[in-house]
């Protein structure tokens, strides 16, 4: 019983944040004088109006499904793994290199790629890991460090390395690597069934497994998993290696999904939104993987809105902000005591009644 | 050379007062047990703000201060959720981070619309101390410059008498130590944290501002560019002292001086590699420095009255 109304409350709060979100999101169509009647219609139409539009949302979905795991595997452990957008970038430039300068080709190339981008991004993650439990450094601070370096070294590549003639961008990578279409008239590429894979596995390790509830247990209390004799500084590094992995995986096969080249911009905002998603989805995988495909959607219908009523996209990313700000504040509240009190005598005045009608 | 070396001080002391400022922020906000990692956010909202008054009103002045007052707004958000919701600080700072930015672009867009035409404002003048001036090197360096850089030399030299001299600033401090004892002395706990996100908010807000309206003369997304985590990192370098983060800034400054002068003076390595110098030095500087707890011991706990 417990845990079923610690579930409800983990699905109502997220619920009722995205309704109030919309809500305020409507109130600034308002001020902006467009109807937000038409402008939500726009956007769950250019969202999943069509075969076409639900392609492009799940496709739009496949980066930050990976960030988003990424944040959640670290945090199930304890640990604010920020650094997603450093290591999913890297992923992807690495992997770009890896097919880009020997030259492999069709699906060699592709494995290629995908090895190099998850092994470049746990790398990315492994050295904020280690320097938490060799130095306690923080390691909120190191992996927002290496989001910048990871980002400007991905720069050096295509302003400098691998330069493709004037534009400041790479070559696009050959064609037989490029990851087809799941289902040939929908835009989305087969990057995204591994990303809905690693939610699926992400899930069957902490829920199923006993490493799995120990790695838990690291997160929830870590003196007292230290205390139990679990080997809490693999557990901690090891979480940043997985965690890294994962937006590495995900930067290569976004990288030959969607992106084909690294180019300006590219990435930009990923890792936080992955963390937001994350928190938004309570740090469970496959919640975490509906979020992201939630909010892929708001983003690619917002696309069509702002053609419909001239509301531009970024109240998107304004109604994804509040989403967070509401979630997290809601679930806090729901863990003050005072609003325990109120719930129980809330419940129990009901359940009087039920019996006060039995007696009659 | 002479030349050379002045003109990167001045650069540094340039680079080092927008973090100085994030850094004091952060620093009234650990000293009350709250850590906020959500600077880099109030800093992008108080540089729109500074830059979007300013070029509305032709103060820079208006600019600064409305960018304080923003910041103020948002923080309000991140301190009622935290002081009195008891929400973890550490993940509200994150969702600052997120909102900030986005109703930033948002503001920018619907007043700029999405041409790409320049937007400019004129910068905030140097005024120079007359006779203090004229003292040969450190004369320009410290005495021919913004308003905002006294500003900031004032702050610094202000919070160190608060913190260590000050019977409010030692209550403020044991606000961050011990909560619990601070409550049972007759210090008010809450209204001290609130207080602390006030200062916070402004501070950064003002941080922020100072970018568009003393550094660059335009607002670009990723103006900001990270100082908000830096300043994390100059207050655990300074030790949460502020004279320890003044040197931090300094450093941190000086890095920022060198990167620019370098990118400008060697052509054939990518200037993105001078570009991360900021950033490796921060890793570099953390891990050398280590992590010997210093800061406040109740730094990132929730305060709840009723719970012995």
């Amino acid at each position: 019983m417990e845990r079923v109304k610690k579930s409800m409350t983990g699905f109502l709060v997220p619920v009722l944040s995205i309704i109030l979100a919309f809500l305020i999101g409507a109130i600034i169509m308002l001020a902006m004088g467009a109807s937000p009647a038409r402008a939500f219609g726009a956007l769950f139409k250019g969202a999943f109006g069509s075969a076409a539009a639900i392609g492009t949302t799940l496709n739009k979905a496949t980066p930050l499904i990976f960030t988003a795991l990424c944040a959640c595997f670290a945090y199930k452990c304890g640990v604010f793994n920020l650094g997603g957008e450093g290591q999913f970038l890297i992923g992807a430039t690495a992997g770009f290199c890896a097919v880009h300068l020997t030259g492999v080709t069709s699906f060699p190339g592709i494995l290629l790629c995908l090895l190099t981008g998850t092994l470049a991004g746990d790398i990315w993650g492994l050295i904020p890991g280690i320097l938490k439990i060799t130095r306690g450094l923080n390691e909120m601070i190191i992996s927002i460090m290496m989001n910048y370096v990871a980002t400007l070294f991905m720069g050096v590549i295509y302003t400098s390395w691998c330069r493709d003639a004037g534009m400041p961008q790479t070559a696009s990578v050959d064609e037989s690597v490029m990851l087809p279409r799941v289902i040939p008239n929908m835009r989305f590429a087969w990057a995204f069934v591994p990303a809905v894979v690693v939610g699926l596995l992400l899930y069957y390790f902490l829920y199923w497994t006993s490493s799995g509830f120990k790695l838990r247990a690291v997160g929830l209390n870590m003196t007292a998993s230290r205390f139990n004799g679990f080997p809490v500084k693999t557990y901690i590094l090891t979480s940043f290696i997985v965690s890294g992995a994962i937006a590495g995986l995900g930067g290569a096969s976004d990288l030959l999904g969607t992106q084909y080249r690294l180019i300006n911009g590219y990435g930009v905002g990923y890792g936080f939104d992955g963390v937001a998603m994350a928190l938004i989805g309570q740090l469970h995988p496959i919640a975490t993987v509906v979020v992201a495909i939630f909010f892929a959607a708001l983003r690619v219908g917002s696309t069509s809105m702002q053609v419909a009523t001239k509301v531009p996209t970024s109240v998107s990313d304004i109604i994804q902000a509040l989403v967070i700000v509401f979630s997290v504040a809601g679930m806090a509240l729901t863990q003050l005591p005072e609003f325990k009190a109120f719930m129980l005598r809330l419940t129990s005045r009901s359940s009087g009644k039920k019996e006060e009608r039995k007696e009659a | 050379m002479l030349g050379f070396l002045s003109n990167i001080i001045y650069a540094t002391v340039r680079m080092a007062v927008p973090l100085l400022f994030i850094s004091m922020a952060e620093l009234y906000s650990e000293r009350a047990g709250m850590v906020n990692i959500g600077l880099e956010g109030l800093a992008v909202i108080g540089s729109l703000c500074g830059f979007l008054m300013s070029f509305i009103t032709g103060s820079v002045w208006i600019g600064i201060l409305c960018g304080a007052l923003v910041g103020i707004l948002i923080n309000l958000i991140y301190a009622y959720a935290t002081i009195s919701l008891c929400a973890n600080q550490i993940v509200y700072g994150m969702a600052i981070n997120i909102l900030a930015p986005a109703v930033a672009s948002f503001v920018y867009r619907i007043y700029f619309g999405d041409g790409s035409s320049l937007n400019q404002i004129s910068l905030m003048k140097t005024i120079s101390i007359p006779g203090l001036k004229n003292i040969p090197l450190i004369g320009p360096l410290l005495f021919d410059q913004t308003p905002m850089v006294y500003l900031a030399i004032i702050l610094v030299i202000f919070t160190a008498i608060f913190f260590n001299r000050s019977k409010a600033g030692l209550n403020y401090k044991a606000v961050g130590e011990h909560p619990k004892a601070a409550a049972t002395l007759g210090i008010p706990v809450i209204g001290t944290k609130y207080l602390a996100c006030i200062i916070c908010g402004a501070l950064s807000g003002i941080g922020g501002a100072y970018l568009t309206t003393c550094y660059s003369t335009t607002y670009t997304e990723g103006i900001v560019s990270g100082r908000g985590f830096i300043a994390l990192a100059a207050v655990i370098f300074g030790r949460w002292s502020s004279g320890g983060i003044l040197i931090a800034c300094l450093f941190f400054g000086l890095c920022d001086a060198a990167q620019i002068r370098l990118q400008v003076s060697s052509l054939s390595i990518p200037y993105q590699f001078f570009q991360m110098i900021p950033y490796l030095a921060t890793i570099i500087v953390l891990a050398l420095v280590g992590s010997k707890q210093a800061g406040p011991k109740a730094n990132g706990n929730p305060y709840r009255k009723e719970e012995r």
